[in-house]
C-alpha cells in the first residue's frame, strides 16, 4: 500500500520522468493540451515499454460526474416524447480506449478496462430503472458525440528490449472537448489478468482567444452580451452601408 | 503552408468548419431577407447537426439575428417598408407577452413535459398558419388569373372581427401600411405573439408576418420591413438575457453566421422585392409546412437514442 502511494507521489511530481520502481513506464507528448483559436482536435502520442507478451491498453478519461438525462418514452402509444428524468453518477465526459488487440480478446481483464467495466461503475437513480437498456443508450449518445470510443489501431508493439517490449500508441483526442483535468492511463494486460498500469494527469488548458472570451462570458455575463448585441449591430450596419452606396449608383 | 479552417469554439465547446457556419448564414439570411423572418427555427436545428450544443445554438442564433436583422431593417427602411409606429407597438406587446410566456415555461416545466407542449404546439400553430397562408394564397392567385377582378371584397371581409376592431377606442392612421385601426390591436397581437414564441422559443417573426397580413391587414413588403425591425429588438433582449442567465452566446459563432448571413438578407430584399406579394406567401407557407412535417415526423419516428441532456431546449 505504502509503495502504491509513493509511486502514486512520485509520477505526481515528476510527471515525464520514468519510474524505475515501477514495472510499466510510459511517456506522453504533449503534456498537456492547449486549445487555440485554431484547435480541431490533436494527438497525443503515447510511448514506453510493457512486460514481454502482454497487450496494451490505453485509456483517456475525464472525471466521473453526475448527469441528469430525460428517458424518452411514448405517449398515448403515438407520440414520442421526454418522459421521466433520470440521474446517472459516475460518467466521465470523455472515456477513450486504445489497445493492441481487440479488449474482448483479453480475457477477464479487458472487457473490464473498456466501456463494459465503465458500465458497470455508473450508478441511475432511480433504482427501478432498466440498466440493461439505458446504459448501452448512454454509451450510444456519447459515441455518436465523438466522446467515447472503444479502438482497437492505434496501438503499436514494437521491439523486444530483454524482458520488455515497446509500443506507441497515437490517442486522438475529439475536437470537443472542454478544458479541465483529465487522465491517461495505460494497462499491461497478459492471460486475462492486469500486470502492470500506471496514470498520469493530463489537463486541457484554453489559450489565446478561446480563453479570453471564455473569461468574459462566464465572469462578466452581461457586459459580453451586451457588447455580442452591440458588435452584431455594428457588423449588420457595416454590411448595410456597403450594400447602400453599391445601390446608389 | 494552409489556410486553417477548422476553428475551436470557446463558449460551444466544439470545433466548427468556417466555411460550412458561412454558408450556411448566407442560406438562411437570404431566406430572412425574403420574407421577413428571423430563420431561428431553421437554423439551430442545423447548427445542432454540426454538433453544437442545442442551448448555444439557439442563444447564439439569437446573437446572430441582432446582425442579420440590422443589416435588413436599414435596407428595407430604405425601401420605405418599415411602418415604425406599428412596429413599436407590437414589440411593446410582444416584451410583454414574452416574459409572461417565460413565466408560463416555467410552469410548465415543474409541472413536468414543458419539451412536449413546445413540440406540440409547433405542429399546430406551424401546420394553421401553413396550411391557411398556402390555400389563401392559391385561392388568391386563381383570382389574379380570371379576367374580370371583383371589388367588392373589401366589403366581404368585414366579418364580426372587423367590426369589433372598428368599435375599439382612439383610432388612429397608419400611414405606411395604409391602415386605421386602435393602437390596442397591434398591442395585444404583440403580446399573444410574445407567449408563443417564448414558449416556442423562436424570435416569432412567422406567427407575427401571418398576424400582420391577415388580422392587421397591411401589406406584405411592409409586413416584412415591419417584422424585421421588430425581431431586431426581441432578439437584443434574447441576447443579452441568455448570456447574462446561462452563458449559452457563443460569439464567435455568431459573428460568422451573421457576416454570412447579413450578405444573404440584403439580397434577399431585393430578390423579395421582386417577387409578388402572392408568390411570397405561399413560398413561406411551402416553410412553414415543412419545418412543419419535420417536428412531426420527430414526434412520430422512434428515435435514434432513446436518452436525452435536459436543457435541449
Amino acid at each position: 500500500m505504502k509503495r502504491v502511494l509513493t509511486l502514486f507521489l512520485f509520477l505526481l511530481l515528476a510527471l515525464p520522468c520514468a519510474s524505475p520502481a515501477a514495472s510499466l513506464d510510459f511517456g506522453m507528448a504533449p503534456g498537456v493540451i492547449t486549445i487555440s483559436t485554431f484547435y480541431n482536435g490533436t494527438n497525443v502520442t503515447v510511448s514506453g515499454a510493457v512486460p514481454d507478451g502482454a497487450q496494451v491498453v490505453v485509456r483517456f478519461s475525464g472525471v466521473p460526474e453526475k448527469v441528469a438525462m430525460k428517458q424518452k418514452g411514448k405517449a398515448f402509444g403515438l407520440l414520442w416524447m421526454n418522459m421521466n428524468t433520470l440521474h446517472f453518477s459516475g460518467v466521465p465526459k470523455v472515456f477513450l480506449v486504445e489497445s493492441s488487440a481487440p479488449l474482448k480478446d483479453l480475457g477477464v481483464a479487458g472487457p473490464s478496462i473498456g466501456l463494459t467495466g465503465l458500465m458497470d461503475k455508473i450508478g441511475i437513480e432511480p433504482d427501478t430503472a432498466d440498466r440493461s437498456m439505458l446504459l448501452p443508450e448512454l454509451v450510444k449518445l456519447k459515441k455518436s458525440e465523438g466522446l467515447y470510443r472503444e479502438g482497437n489501431s492505434a496501438v503499436t508493439l514494437g521491439d523486444k528490449s530483454g524482458e520488455l517490449r515497446q509500443f506507441t500508441a497515437k490517442m486522438a483526442i475529439p475536437s470537443r472537448l472542454s478544458p479541465g483535468s483529465y487522465a491517461l492511463e495505460v494497462f499491461a494486460v497478459k492471460d486475462g489478468v492486469i500486470l502492470a498500469q500506471a496514470s498520469q494527469p493530463l489537463d486541457a488548458k484554453m489559450t489565446g482567444i478561446p480563453a479570453l472570451m471564455a473569461d468574459l462570458a462566464f465572469n462578466h455575463a452581461v457586459w459580453y452580451g451586451i457588447l455580442a448585441s452591440v458588435i452584431a449591430i455594428m457588423a449588420g450596419l457595416g454590411i448595410g452601408l456597403v450594400f447602400q452606396s453599391k445601390g446608389a449608383h | 503552408m494552409s489556410i486553417p479552417m477548422e476553428l475551436y469554439l470557446p463558449i460551444a465547446g466544439n470545433s466548427i468548419n468556417i466555411v460550412a457556419v458561412f454558408g450556411l448564414g448566407g442560406v438562411v439570411g437570404l431566406l430572412s431577407g425574403i420574407f421577413g423572418v428571423g430563420g431561428g427555427f431553421l437554423m439551430t436545428p442545423l447548427l445542432i447537426m454540426m454538433g453544437i450544443p442545442p442551448t448555444v445554438a439557439a442563444a447564439s442564433d439569437s446573437n446572430q439575428i441582432v446582425g442579420a436583422s440590422t443589416s435588413g431593417t436599414l435596407a428595407h427602411l430604405r425601401l420605405g417598408n418599415v411602418d415604425v409606429k406599428m412596429g413599436i407597438l407590437l414589440l411593446v406587446g410582444g416584451v410583454v407577452g414574452g416574459t409572461a410566456g417565460v413565466e408560463i415555461i416555467k410552469l410548465l416545466r415543474a409541472m413536468g413535459n414543458a419539451d412536449f407542449l413546445i413540440n406540440v404546439t409547433y405542429v399546430l400553430m406551424l401546420g394553421l398558419v401553413g396550411g391557411y397562408m398556402f390555400v389563401e394564397s392559391l385561392q388568391a392567385m386563381r383570382k389574379a388569373k380570371a379576367p374580370a377582378k371583383q371589388e367588392p371584397e373589401r366589403h366581404v371581409k368585414s366579418s364580426a372581427f372587423g367590426r369589433l376592431v372598428g368599435l375599439l377606442p382612439w383610432q388612429m392612421d397608419f400611414v405606411r401600411s395604409g391602415v386605421r385601426m386602435s393602437p390596442l390591436l397591434p398591442l395585444v397581437l404583440g403580446v399573444l405573439v410574445g407567449i408563443l414564441s417564448a414558449i416556442m422559443g423562436v424570435g416569432g417573426g412567422f406567427i407575427m408576418v401571418p398576424v400582420m397580413v391577415y388580422l392587421l391587414r397591411m401589406p406584405m413588403h411592409v409586413v416584412v420591413g415591419t417584422s424585421l425591425f421588430q425581431i431586431l429588438f426581441t432578439c437584443i433582449n434574447v441576447t443579452v438575457m441568455q448570456a447574462s442567465s446561462n452563458h449559452t452566446v457563443d460569439f464567435v459563432l455568431a459573428l460568422i453566421l451573421l457576416v454570412g448571413s447579413s450578405l444573404g438578407a440584403q439580397i434577399g430584399a431585393i430578390l423579395g422585392r421582386k417577387l409578388g406579394g402572392e408568390q411570397l406567401k405561399i413560398l413561406l407557407a411551402s416553410l412553414v409546412l415543412v419545418v412543419m412535417f419535420k417536428i412531426l415526423y420527430e414526434l412520430l419516428a422512434t428515435p435514434n437514442v432513446l436518452l436525452a441532456y435536459i436543457g435541449g431546449h
